[in-house]
């Protein structure tokens, strides 16, 4: 075949779920597998279908600084779904296919770089995983993750928030809303990342042609201009005008003209909770675009439900939107360099972060050591309250990919000078450029 | 007494078996153009010492229905589809198909009617067809549509023959199922014909046992039966000798069988005394369909295969261009090769040594050359072998449980049967590093297999107990579930009951009922449970009788 096929990893872990009556439950992706399975998509000639692989911890540990440790939060499921996106990742980097979706449960992207517990039905972030694996062991650099999840990408945008090589676009509705209440406009990076970080929060029961202004203005010129090697599609669907979980509008034509016109290289599904009225029909949609096959019959049963048009205050609201972000895209040199100069040698936030799943609220106090050579170092302070024992805690430092002597030893000085005052249960070193991962 | 017979491509063979023994076997051209005439040529000539009265079942393993689509024999069948929103699959279907609106959703709800006026419509598009199948998304969950489509064609066409999707699988796979319906109709009248002229040529000669046909997942099928699911008998030569293998020596624990013929050899894995089959049906041409089948792989590779040097190395397959220089064929080919290095006795001997002269390397002697040749094709023959490993380790899997216990099969042993299984399957044993066995009968097995393939049959039952109704599928069966509270062990039980039913309709014993698949989803809304999705498939075991039973 002259055009190389598309490649899909579906799994849909039909002996897992958070708990029985969650929506994270064995039944998600069941209508989606007798939709997929029915339309006969699994035997396409231009569709391969791949088993995944299990990540490793180390693929965890990459990414992740759990406490005590990442292993005591994860069960085999998330080491499948982590392997899944792996797995589709790598099929498109060895070039078997020309793009692939991993279809894949647990979801990730509200798991955060620092692990207490679940929170948003997510314990590691699977498309972190799966970035780190490729930077790790496929020499890619630049990355672009556009977050189609109904809910802020709040877990990726963290482990990225100080990383000028990820570029991360999440749209979502309005965090004032709607879990886990963040996402806003002025999230947009630490001082040396400023504008790879771009949020846009979308009013309640923003449409297809909502969505896709914001799509065609915004998202694919920043694109365009930021030049990843990869492209990956954090790919919920609690979009949909039917999801429970959600108040939007967005139809199965919507997020399959999405699909076609981002043309992600690899994308990893994330939320949508309307198992049968939108999964099935949203799921087939990508899958066909993805694979450039016509995706224009797959339509919606109840489709007549489904809200159209836009006001006209949200009209004005999405062009304002635009605008301001195209702003901070443009001027994101400038304002970085401002932000570096007004914070000094180190840049630091302090912020309360809630397990929702486990109950667990967590205190942590980042500090980026603002480097001219090098990304700098982080430390992160964790404290947290209500886990199964108690009270846990962690005082870790991050060195950064191609660090600087300086930054390198900064980093191991800070770590032991946290442990010799002893405030702390756990040391830790997060160590980008040798891969490991040591406990002090 | 059970009598098999072999269609092949250049041989019918027939035996008659009695207590897992091989009483008589005969040989005969195989006819191409008119296939009866070598089958009751074989016949003949095996019945010569034989009792004809005392054959209690003759089987038939026949290659009229791949011919007919292989040679494009094909009645034109006019295809009606119901595809509802979703992929459109019309360039993807052997035949332009009529669209009809309608759809059935994935729980079996109509969320939009059909129209009779579209099928009247269709019905003046389709005057010259006869046959007709009609396929409807999601028909295996509630068949009504097709149903409704049929009685309306009735209405406008007179047609001889219509074949539903959801009567010809139960699974899901509307693009498989509507492939399958389409060659099953356009197949129809041709194997109808076929079917009885053999019943009335066999009766003629004295033998009044029924007669039956293999199908491709080695079940056979009383002719009866079969003369409505002829699409069920493509392939079915692979699967006469994949049963004649498990008949002769069927391998314990994971194994691999080889069946080497002349210009092909087909492998099959086994694990535990049984053939593994294709997960999601077979495929016929270009066209996947819905219809069950062996995993084979055929890979060309056989006796007849030519054998030359190409930029120094050995080269073999997949041409084949005669038979051995031995038999006075015009090129070397691993038979010759076979000869001379002692594994095989047939031909001129000379003729076989001067094949492997012209392969050999300066200053190689004859019979390195012929153990090279044979490694050569061994060679061929394991990778295919590992190829189908890997492909089988690269199965996907929907369950974390699957995905943690993954292991590469690891076959134990190997069984070759057909003509050139003596020379090359103890080769390819020893890079598997397995013992090998080539059985006595390895010759006709897949006569003997056609002879003692069981019938086999099933049903899928799915029941939604939200909705409070079940669905047999192959019966085009969509009733209300006896109670709420319905459980697997209960859907068990009523599928057991519907395969009873339908078996004694085929005219099929009930024995050795296995359960193939099944799963059982909460349905979940608002936080509380208001119902279960339970799905389970029975057989009958496809295998073979050890002993003369029943039939
Ligand atoms: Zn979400
Ligand atoms: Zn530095």
């Amino acid at each position: 075949m002259a055009v190389k096929p598309f490649g899909l990893v579906f799994f849909p872990a039909f002996d897992w779920a958070l708990t029985p009556t969650h929506p994270e439950r064995e039944e998600r992706l069941l209508y989606t597998r007798d939709q997929i399975v029915e339309e006969g998509l699994l035997d396409m000639p231009g569709i391969r279908e791949y088993k995944p692989r299990l990540a490793t911890l180390r693929d965890a540990d990459r990414v992740h600084i759990g406490v005590p440790d990442i292993a005591s939060h994860i069960t085999d499921a998330h080491l499948v779904s982590a392997g899944g996106a792996i797995t589709a990742a790598e099929a498109v980097i060895k070039g078997e296919v020309a793009r692939a979706f991993a279809l894949v449960r647990p979801p990730g992207h509200h798991a955060m770089r620092v692990v207490h517990g679940t929170r948003g039905f997510c314990t590691i972030n699977i498309e972190a995983v799966m970035v780190e694996h490729l930077r790790r062991h496929h020499g890619v650099r630049r990355v672009a993750i556009v977050d189609t999840d109904v809910h802020h990408g709040d877990g990726t945008q963290d482990i990225f928030y100080h990383d000028p090589d990820t570029l991360f676009i999440s749209f979502h509705q309005d965090g004032r809303t709607l879990y886990p209440g963040s996402g806003f406009t002025d999230e947009a990076g630490s001082p040396p990342a400023i504008g790879a970080t771009i949020n846009l929060p979308l009013p309640p029961g923003t449409t297809d042609e909502g969505l896709h202004y914001v799509l065609d203005n915004l998202i694919l010129p920043v694109l365009e201009d930021f030049r990843p090697d990869i492209v990956i599609n954090s790919a919920g669907q609690d979009n949909h005008y039917s999801d429970p979980l959600a108040n939007m509008a967005i139809t199965a034509q919507g997020y399959a003209s999405l699909a076609a016109k981002l043309k992600a290289d690899v994308a990893v599904l994330e939320g949508g909770y309307s198992i049968e009225d939108a999964l099935p029909y949203v799921n087939t949609g990508i899958i066909l675009a993805m694979a450039g096959l016509d995706y224009s019959r797959v339509v919606e049963p109840d489709i007549a439900a489904a809200p159209r048009g836009l006001t006209g205050g949200a009209r004005a609201y999405l062009r304002e939107l635009v605008a301001k972000q195209t702003a901070l895209w443009r001027d994101r040199e400038p304002l970085g360099n401002a932000a570096a100069a007004k914070a000094g040698d180190f840049w630091t936030r302090r912020r309360g972060i809630y397990y929702d799943d486990s109950g667990i609220s967590e205190q942590q106090v980042e500090k980026l050591r603002l480097c001219p050579h090098c990304h700098g170092y982080l430390t992160v302070a964790s404290e947290a309250e209500g886990h199964r024992c108690g009270y846990q805690s962690a005082f870790a430092a991050v060195v950064p990919r191609e660090p600087c002597p300086t930054c390198r030893q900064g980093a191991k000085d800070a770590v032991l000078a946290a442990k010799r005052q002893g405030k702390y249960r756990h040391y830790i070193i997060q160590d980008k450029e040798n891969d490991s991962l040591e406990r002090v | 007494m059970l009598l098999g017979i072999d269609v092949g491509g250049t041989y019918t063979d027939a035996v008659v078996v009695s207590g897992g023994k091989v009483l008589a076997q005969a040989k005969a051209p195989t006819t191409h153009d008119d296939l009866l005439h070598g089958i009751l040529d074989a016949l003949d000539r095996v019945l010569a010492g034989v009792d004809a009265a005392g054959i209690r079942r003759v089987a038939l393993s026949t290659t009229i229905v791949t011919n007919a689509v292989v040679e494009g024999r094909l009645e034109r069948a006019g295809l009606l589809l119901l595809p509802g929103p979703g992929m459109d699959i019309s360039s993807l279907v052997p035949e332009r198909p009529w669209l009809l609106s309608g759809y059935i959703d994935h729980r079996g709800r109509e969320t939009a009617p059909p129209d009779e006026a579209e099928v009247a419509v269709a019905c003046r598009g389709l005057a010259d067809c006869e046959v007709f199948a009609v396929a409807g998304k999601f028909a295996v969950r509630n068949p009504a549509h097709e149903q409704a489509v049929a009685a309306w064609l009735r209405r406008y066409a007179a047609p001889a023959h219509i074949t539903l999707g959801s009567a010809v699988a139960g699974s899901l796979n509307f693009w498989r199922r509507a492939n399958s319906a389409y060659y099953n109709a356009a197949t129809w009248r041709h194997f109808g014909r076929f079917a009885r002229a053999a019943q009335a040529a066999v009766a003629g000669r004295g033998v009044t046992a029924p007669l039956y046909i293999l199908k491709a997942d080695g079940g056979t099928m009383p002719l009866t039966t079969a003369g409505e699911r002829p699409v069920e008998a493509v392939f079915t030569g692979p699967a006469a000798s994949v049963l004649g293998i498990m008949a002769l020596a069927a391998p314990r624990g994971e194994a691999v069988s080889l069946d080497i013929g002349g210009t092909t050899t087909d492998i099959a894995l086994w694990r535990d005394g049984a053939p593994l089959f294709a997960e999601r049906g077979a495929k016929i041409g270009d066209y996947p369909t819905a219809v069950r089948s062996f995993w084979l792989r055929s890979i060309g590779v056989g006796g007849d295969s030519f054998v030359r040097r190409e930029g120094g190395r050995i080269a073999v397959g997949p041409e084949r261009r005669g038979p051995a220089m031995a038999l006075g064929g015009p090129v070397p080919t691993v038979s010759d090769a076979m000869i001379v290095a002692g594994a095989a006795d047939f031909g001129d001997k000379d003729k076989a040594g001067e094949a492997m002269r012209l392969t050999a390397a300066d200053g190689e002697s004859v019979q390195d050359t012929a153990r090279a040749v044979l490694g050569a094709a061994a060679d061929a023959i394991y990778a295919a072998i590992e190829n189908m490993i890997d492909e089988r380790a690269a199965e996907p899997v929907y369950r974390v449980e699957d995905a943690v216990r993954d292991r590469r099969p690891q076959p134990a042993a190997l069984v070759g049967v057909g003509g050139a299984a003596e020379g090359l399957a103890p080769l390819v044993a020893e890079r598997l590093g397995v013992c090998c066995t080539v059985p006595a009968g390895a010759m006709v097995a897949n006569a003997v297999g056609a002879a003692v393939a069981r019938p086999t049959i099933e049903v899928t039952l799915r029941a939604d107990t939200a909705q409070g109704y079940y669905t047999v599928a192959e019966l085009g069966l969509r009733s209300a579930l006896p109670s709420r509270r319905f459980g697997l062990a209960d859907a068990r039980e009523l599928a057991a009951r519907h395969l009873a039913e339908r078996a004694a309709a085929a005219g099929i014993p009930v024995a050795d009922v296995e359960s193939v698949y099944d799963e059982e989803f909460n349905l979940v809304r608002g936080f509380s449970t208001t119902g279960k999705i339970i799905a389970c498939r029975l057989q009958i075991k496809p295998g073979v009788f050890a002993v003369e039973e029943g039939a």
